[in-house]
């Protein structure tokens, strides 16, 4: 696989940056992936899937352990390793596959809560557009025993739009605080 | 401890204590996975000289590493002084590994090459002796297997008949498979449920996967017409299948649809479409479509997709999968990138396929902790008693139908022989053994019908 020497996601500074947009935008971006939240755990993905731009891209690099010298490159770069990497029509079909009701990895559903926190959001140079950064737990339940917790963080680029939440999601990713994952499965959204 | 009254090939009866008991899995590790050759890496994961990885032989991690000669040498990843892990990475490059508790320096090669104070505090003489347990290694048109047994058949012989069909998996273009995405998790179920089943069992695609088959049909032209001929075709399988289904003494095995493997993806199926004329003048007519799932035993799974997994064993109910998507080197960058695509929303942990087999396999060693379920021996009769030899062209002991449990058979079979504990050559010899006397058996009654018999299907 090339390997082209990719920033630590991390570590690139426009993310460390002190929060600059105002509060009531802060606020409305809360509220808003909140509101995502809510979906998801709802079994709303086709509402959910509506809160997605039609450009968007979804993706959740691979992460291995390596050197500490070669740190940079703990995260697979693009058009590598990953567990998501979709565009809109590929995040319509997993929604439907869970609605087929023999989609048995969540048949029976298991009961999620997506807890986010951690939020920080960013100009970009986009008038409408913000860099949001948050963390995330998604806590699982299912069949009779089963539990498993997914940690991680997100990268969002979300848009302002004439919609039920009031803004878009353009880019996400996805990095889940695990190299070897240690869960069954990746069955819902994070 | 005996597993004999556990498994039954001939009667086609398995009890599910094998995929439970602790004592068998200790076993597991001692007679299967120290005695067998297991995939370490392969070439393209090691392009430059100080290139490692780190892998598993059953529990106990190896390093792999590409020497500056260019050959590849690997050994247990465990500091001889106090049994540390000696390069905690997964992979990277380096020149030397040094030890982090106490500073041992290993060179590529395994040799200890610095010892700190050594001279003062160690014998000059036992100090030379110091080295990394080195691992055995064979290299099959790319793949690296490795094994700590000194006595276990090369691997040429202990792949046998099914090299033929290995190489219809990572041989069909000029210029081997390159790595594309890579994945590691965990299953709370035995590993051998992620052996046996790309070793034998197609039969639950139709209904595990029902889900994944119905959202992933191309969509029509319009909203009159109906899917593309060629995804109904290749869903077409799955309603009329046939095909075969390979058995090797050694315990791999191979199943295939006759039509192929379906796929619902355009790009990879047109690509296919293409080459088959240069797959069939490469491979011979027989190999463009006889590729499906297959498993190296014990522990080494591929799918006509490109998938390629070696399953670690993480106690009697846990399992750790590493699976690598490859792609052709020979295929067009856009073909490579929709089989990068294609595996990870089909068979990742996220993938649309994946996440059902995890929830089969979890409840099936959830519920082996009952007394009677271990106890009710499990099914394993599909197509018993229709094995041929050298049947319609297909090297070795195959079945004419691709729903089949010939695969699990054997692999349960060459499974009892291993666990127990008979030295190689003994097995080896065991085995040639009961194939000249079902060939002749066969030759007695006049081989059953070559041909798959379609209408009874
Ligand atoms: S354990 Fe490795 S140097 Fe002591
Ligand atoms: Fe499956």
């Amino acid at each position: 696989m090339n390997e082209p020497n990719v920033v630590h996601l991390f570590q690139r500074e426009d993310h460390l940056a002190p929060v600059n947009v105002p509060m009531q935008t802060a606020y409305e971006i809360e509220q808003f992936l909140y509101a995502e939240a809510e979906l998801l755990d709802a079994w709303k993905f086709r509402d959910w899937l509506a809160l997605m731009a039609p450009d968007v891209h979804y993706w959740a690099p691979v992460r291995e352990n390596r050197l500490a010298r070669e740190m940079e490159r703990e995260m697979y770069p693009p058009g590598t390793a990953a567990h998501f990497d979709e565009n809109l029509h590929m995040l319509g079909e997993r929604v439907n596959r869970l609605y087929t009701n023999m989609a048995w990895s969540e048949a029976p559903p298991s009961r999620t809560r997506h807890l986010v926190s951690n939020v920080r959001a960013h100009t970009t140079g986009q008038a409408d557009e913000f860099d949001v950064q948050s963390s995330f737990h998604v806590y699982r339940t299912s069949s009779e025993r089963h539990q498993d917790s997914v940690i991680g963080k997100r990268f969002d680029r979300l848009r302002r739009a004439n919609a039920p939440y009031g803004f878009q999601i353009v880019n996400r990713t996805v990095v889940f605080d695990m190299a070897t994952l240690l869960v069954k499965n990746l069955s819902l959204f994070y | 401890m005996d597993v004999s009254h556990l498994i039954d090939p001939d009667r086609g009866l398995i009890r599910g204590e094998i995929f439970h008991s602790q004592a068998i899995y200790e076993q597991e590790l001692e007679q299967i996975f120290a005695r067998s050759w297991i995939f370490l890496a392969h070439d393209k994961m090691l392009p430059q000289p100080g290139d490692f990885i780190q892998n598993y032989i059953g529990e106990d991690p190896v390093l792999v590493v590409r020497q500056p000669d260019g050959s590849v040498r690997a050994f247990l990843n465990q500091c001889r002084h106090r049994g540390m892990r000696i390069c905690r990475a997964d992979r990277g490059n380096a020149r030397n590994f040094m030890c982090s508790f106490h500073g041992w320096n290993y060179g590529l090669d395994g040799d200890v090459i610095n010892i700190p104070h050594g001279e003062a505090i160690y014998d000059a003489v036992e100090r030379a002796e110091f080295r990394a347990t080195p691992v055995r290694l064979a290299n099959y048109k790319g793949f690296i297997f490795g094994t700590w047994d000194a006595a276990a058949p090369a691997f040429e012989d202990y792949l046998g008949d099914f090299a033929w069909y290995f190489d219809a998996y990572i041989d069909r273009y000029e210029g081997g498979l390159e790595v594309v995405g890579m994945h590691k998790w965990v299953l709370p179920a035995n590993w051998k449920f992620n052996a046996e089943q790309p070793a034998s069992d197609m039969y639950h695609g139709e209904v595990s996967h029902a889900s994944a088959f119905q959202v992933m049909v191309p969509p029509p032209k319009d909203a009159h017409s109906p899917p593309p001929d060629w995804a109904m075709r290749q869903l077409g399988q799955l309603s009329n299948p046939s095909g075969f289904q390979f058995a090797s003494p050694y315990g791999h095995g191979n199943g295939w649809f006759a039509g192929g493997m379906p796929t619902m993806n355009e790009t990879i199926y047109r690509w296919q479409e293409a080459t088959a004329a240069q797959v069939a003048a490469r491979l011979g007519p027989e190999r463009v479509l006889s590729a499906g799932h297959a498993n190296i035993f014990p522990n080494f799974m591929m799918l006509s997709n490109y998938t390629f997994r070696v399953t670690h064993p993480r106690g009697p109910n846990e399992m750790e999968i590493w699976a690598w998507s490859m792609a052709p080197v020979a295929a067009p960058a856009e073909v490579k990138e929709a089989i990068r695509l294609d595996l990870l929303r089909t068979f990742s942990p996220a993938g649309m396929f994946e996440q059902d087999d995890a929830v089969n396999w979890e409840e099936e060693q959830r519920i082996l902790r009952g007394h009677m379920a271990r106890k009710a021996p499990l099914i394993y009769k599909q197509m018993l008693g229709r094995a041929r030899y050298d049947a319609d062209g297909l090297p070795g002991r195959t079945v004419p139908h691709v729903y089949a449990e010939e695969g699990a058979r054997g692999m349960y079979r060459h499974y009892m022989d291993m666990m127990s504990g008979a030295p190689w050559p003994d097995l080896t010899r065991r085995k040639q053994q009961r194939e000249d006397a079902e060939r002749r058996a066969l030759a007695a009654q006049g081989q059953p019908p070559a041909k798959p018999d379609a209408a009874a299907a």
